[in-house]
This record gives structure tokens, C-alpha cells and sequence, in this order.
């Protein structure tokens, strides 16, 4: 039964890989507005397979796809850009440009769309001083400590006000304190009206959280429970 | 627009990131449009020499015994009607007596008393056609055998067709030159700008991630091909200006005996055609060998 609220919808999903494999299999969930998400699993649980199915990188073999009103099962190649500016993302090893500084890092989501260079400057330092990089945006990303790169990430990734927020283990390379930080930023983003789902396998945090937890194993969803833990 | 603006600061910025590869595209299409310069001011000239030695040969007209003014206007008037004929004019039997003097016997012979007085050319009265084209000749001059009144008609037709043949050679040898650096250019551009795809990989695949469309990530690309195209034309086209006058002296005052056949077109007239065609050349092999690359190696990237 689809519900209003409803931002992403997969039904009986499989994805392959070239080779044959199969990546996921029968995937089926709903996610609402506003939810924040654990994806969890041990390494080739298909968590990445899951984040590049919904980034529309990976094509489903079969099974219906509905995200933030796009039918990914049906997508053109030259839609893609389109849907994928109602996505955020985040990566475990940040991705920023190191020739370009932060506000520039950021200021190049606002530029793909089109975006005034006034308003650009006005979002983009708005949104620095939400991550608490305000007095760091003419800094280089090799001047930063990873805690703050993944912060230009976030940044970058929220800048265009998208309806989901995609991380992929993006406390991965950090150490505890800069993680919890990450944490924190990525609650604050959700309590903002964004959707987040996070791919992890840092128990410590799933546990403590105390969110959606959906668990994968050999590309099935084995648990999906609210308020959740991690399962080993 | 905004786009475009984007586009074109990070065109400029990969041709600087992107030295090496850039240097040796712009050097490359700067030789190619520096030969193409070459020979174009080689071929121009030729034309314009081959032009004026045109103007100069002609075919020569010569009448039946007794052929009244009437019928040699109304030959006149029919030669005049055939589509290459730019000039006709009448050479009296007087007037070829002189002439057939003058190149022969110097002023002290005594060739008049050898006649008597009389005009052994009396006969010779003649016409001398000029051609637009030389190599309708051959038509020419088999037309206007066929007219009545007409006794001979004398051609020029090896150095007709030696001028154009040549003419032909020199535009055959510099086309076939110019389309192989032509080519090499296209090669040199579309490596550029792979080095650039590759070294920007992730560039790119943020950018795809964040929601660019193809066309915004492949503006920069684009923009720096034109651009090395376009360095690549201006530079052998400030080095020909200069050079091309020097030239032209250079010829004019070593080779003086040849400068009856020499007349070269001037540097204004030269450049007049130069000037555009380099350009659109230059950003034609920049926008194709970019569009090449772009399109191949973009894909490859998610």
C-alpha cells in the first residue's frame, strides 16, 4: 500500500552484475519523508550495490524503482542529471576537488544547476556556516583535517536543498570524535526535513542511534526494523 | 549563459593545467595553418601570375586573300560572342609588316629597298584573341576555324595547358599536404583533450554524482579545443604577415630579371582570404578533435 508520504519505493528489485551474479536480490521497501536510515552488512552484503541502484549508477534488472517521483526502471540517460539533483551524496573519501577551495567545493553543486552567482555566494556561505566552516572557505581541501573534508562534502552535498541525503560510509576514514561529529551533522540535515540513509558498518553508531536499521546480507534484506541495532 | 561563462574559465584553466599536451596541439596546427599559409600565398600568386600570363596569350586570327572589312567585323563580332573571350584586336597587314621589322633587322638594314617598298605581309592581317581561361582553347580555336573568311588560326596551347597543368600540380601536392596535417592536428587536439578527460576522471564523475548534464561537463572540453585551435591560427598568421612582404622584397629584388613573370598579389588582397579561412580552419580542427575525444571518453566515465 503506497502512503503519501512515501519517497522511495522498490519493488521485487535484482540487480546483476555483468559477470552474472547476482548483486541484489528481490529488494522491497518503502521509505518515507523525513526517515533517517542504517544500511548495514558485512562486505559484499550488496550496501554499495544498494546506495549505486538508487544513484541510478547501476541498472536494475528487474523490479520497479520509484524515487522522489522518478521511475528508475523507465529512466533515460539524459534524465539522470535531472533526478539526480534531488539526491545528495556523500562518500567515505570525501571527493573534493583539491585544486578548488571550499567555497568553491561547495559553490560547483550550485553552478551544475545554474544557479546566480549571487545567490551562489549567498547559499554557499550559508550553508559553510552550518557545518561550521565558515572561517574556512578559502582554505585548500589538503589543508583540512578529514573531519572538515567531510564536512565540505556535506556541504556540497546539502547546498541544493535535495529531498534524500545518500551517504556511503562516510565516517569510513575517520576516527571516533571527527565520526560522532559526522553523525551529528548528518541528524541535523535530517531534522531539517531531509531523508538520510546511511551506508555503515560502524556498529557503535547504529547502535547508539537508535534509527531505521535495514540489513543486508548476500544482497537480500535480512532485517529491517525501527530503532534498530546492528546485526553482526 | 552562466553555464557557458563557467565553461569557458575552465577551458582557459585545463589548457593551463593541461601545458604539455596543449603546447604541442597549438604547435602542431600553428605549423599545419603556417604550411596552409605557405601554400595558399604560393597558390594565390600562381594564379595571379598565371592570370596575367593568360592575358597574354592569345590566338591569332589570320584572314582569307581578299577578305572584305565587313566580313573581318562580322568575325570580330562572333569570336567576341564566345563566352571566354576577354579582347579582340585587329593587327592591320601595316602594323605586323612593323612588327615582324622591329624583331628581326636592326635600324641600320636597308629591308625596305630589299622589297621595294612593297608589304610582303600584305596578307597577314589578323586578329589576336585573349582568353579568360586558357584551357578553352582548344574549343576556341576550333570554332573560329569553322567561321568563313578564316584562313589559319594559330594557338598557344602548350603553354595553355603547361600553365594550367601546373597550376593543378602545385593545388593537388598543397591539398594533399594540408589534409595530412590537417589530420594530424585533429589527432593531436582529440589527445590533448583525453589527457585532460583522464586527468579530470574524477572531476567529472563528481560531477555527474551532483547532477551535470553532458553538456555542462562537456563546454570546458569543448572550449579548450576551439581555443588551442584558435592560438594555433593567430600565431602563423602574425608570423605570415611579416614574413610574406619580406618575401615578396626579397624575390623581387634578387630575381629582377624575373620580375616581368613575377606579380605578386599584395599583402592586404593575400590576407583578405587568409585571415578567415586560417581561423575557421584552426576552430574547426579544435571543435572537432574535442568533440571527438569528448564524445568518446565522457562515456566511459559513471
Amino acid at each position: 500500500m503506497r502512503q503519501e508520504n512515501e519517497l522511495i519505493r522498490l519493488e521485487h528489485v535484482n540487480v546483476a552484475y555483468p559477470t552474472g551474479t547476482e548483486a541484489l536480490k528481490d529488494i522491497n521497501l518503502s521509505v518515507q519523508k523525513g526517515e533517517f536510515i542504517f544500511v548495514v552488512g558485512s562486505s559484499g552484503s550488496g550496501k554499495s550495490t544498494f546506495i549505486k541502484t538508487l544513484l541510478g549508477e547501476v541498472q536494475a534488472a528487474s523490479g520497479k524503482l520509484l524515487v522522489a517521483k522518478h521511475n528508475l526502471s523507465k529512466m533515460r540517460r539524459k534524465e539522470l542529471p535531472y533526478y539526480r539533483r534531488t539526491l545528495g551524496v556523500v562518500f567515505q573519501e570525501f571527493r573534493l576537488l583539491d585544486d578548488r577551495n571550499v567555497f568553491e567545493n561547495v559553490a560547483l553543486a550550485q553552478r551544475v544547476v545554474g544557479v546566480s552567482n549571487e545567490k551562489i555566494r549567498r547559499n554557499v556561505l550559508q550553508m559553510l556556516e552550518m557545518v561550521g566552516l565558515g572561517d574556512r572557505r578559502r582554505a585548500f581541501p589538503k589543508e583540512l583535517s578529514g573531519g572538515e573534508q567531510q564536512r565540505v562534502a556535506i556541504a556540497r552535498a546539502m547546498v541544493n536543498r535535495p529531498s534524500i541525503l545518500l551517504a556511503d560510509e562516510p565516517t569510513g576514514n575517520l576516527d571516533p570524535n571527527n565520526s560522532w561529529e559526522i553523525m551529528g551533522l548528518l541528524e541535523e540535515m535530517n531534522q531539517l526535513g531531509t531523508t538520510v540513509i546511511v551506508v555503515t558498518h560502524n556498529n557503535e553508531i547504529v547502535d547508539k542511534l537508535k534509527k531505521r536499521v535495514i540489513t543486508l546480507n548476500k544482497g537480500e534484506i535480512i532485517n529491517d526494523e525501527v530503532q534498530g541495532g546492528y546485526i553482526q | 549563459m552562466r553555464t557557458l561563462g563557467y565553461g569557458f574559465r575552465q577551458g582557459i584553466k585545463n589548457i593551463g593545467q593541461n601545458r604539455l599536451f596543449s603546447l604541442a596541439a597549438i604547435g602542431t596546427i600553428a605549423t599545419c595553418l603556417f604550411l596552409l599559409g605557405i601554400f595558399y600565398a604560393l597558390i594565390s600568386n600562381f594564379q595571379n601570375m598565371v592570370y596575367n600570363a593568360e592575358s597574354n596569350v592569345g590566338i591569332t586570327v589570320f584572314f582569307d586573300e581578299g577578305t572584305t572589312q565587313k566580313q573581318i567585323d562580322w568575325i570580330k563580332e562572333k569570336v567576341l560572342a564566345c563566352k571566354t573571350v576577354e579582347k579582340v584586336v585587329y593587327i592591320s597587314a601595316e602594323e605586323a609588316w612593323d612588327a615582324f621589322q622591329k624583331e628581326m633587322y636592326s635600324k641600320d638594314d636597308k629591308i625596305e629597298d630589299t622589297f621595294g617598298g612593297d608589304n610582303p605581309l600584305k596578307d597577314s592581317a589578323s586578329f589576336e584573341v585573349y582568353l579568360s581561361d586558357v584551357s578553352n582553347q582548344e574549343s576556341i580555336i576550333h570554332f573560329i576555324k569553322k567561321l568563313d573568311g578564316v584562313r589559319k588560326v594559330n594557338g598557344s596551347n602548350t603553354m595553355a595547358s603547361s600553365l594550367t597543368n601546373f597550376n593543378l600540380l602545385i593545388t593537388y601536392v598543397s591539398v594533399s599536404i594540408i589534409v595530412l596535417l590537417l589530420m594530424v592536428s585533429v589527432f593531436l587536439i582529440s589527445t590533448a583533450v583525453a589527457t585532460g578527460i583522464r586527468v579530470r576522471k574524477d572531476e567529472i564523475s563528481i560531477m555527474r554524482y551532483i547532477g551535470a548534464t553532458d553538456l555542462f561537463i562537456k563546454i570546458p572540453f569543448m572550449v579548450e579545443g576551439i581555443l588551442i585551435g584558435l592560438i594555433g591560427a593567430i600565431l602563423p598568421l602574425v608570423l605570415l604577415w611579416f614574413l610574406y612582404g619580406k618575401m615578396v622584397e626579397f624575390i623581387l629584388t634578387h630575381f629582377e630579371v624575373l620580375s616581368r613573370w613575377l606579380t605578386f598579389v599584395n599583402t592586404a588582397e593575400e590576407f583578405k582570404t587568409l585571415i578567415p579561412l586560417s581561423l575557421m580552419v584552426g576552430v574547426g580542427i579544435g571543435f572537432v578533435g574535442s568533440a571527438m575525444s569528448v564524445r568518446k571518453h565522457l562515456r566511459e566515465i559513471a
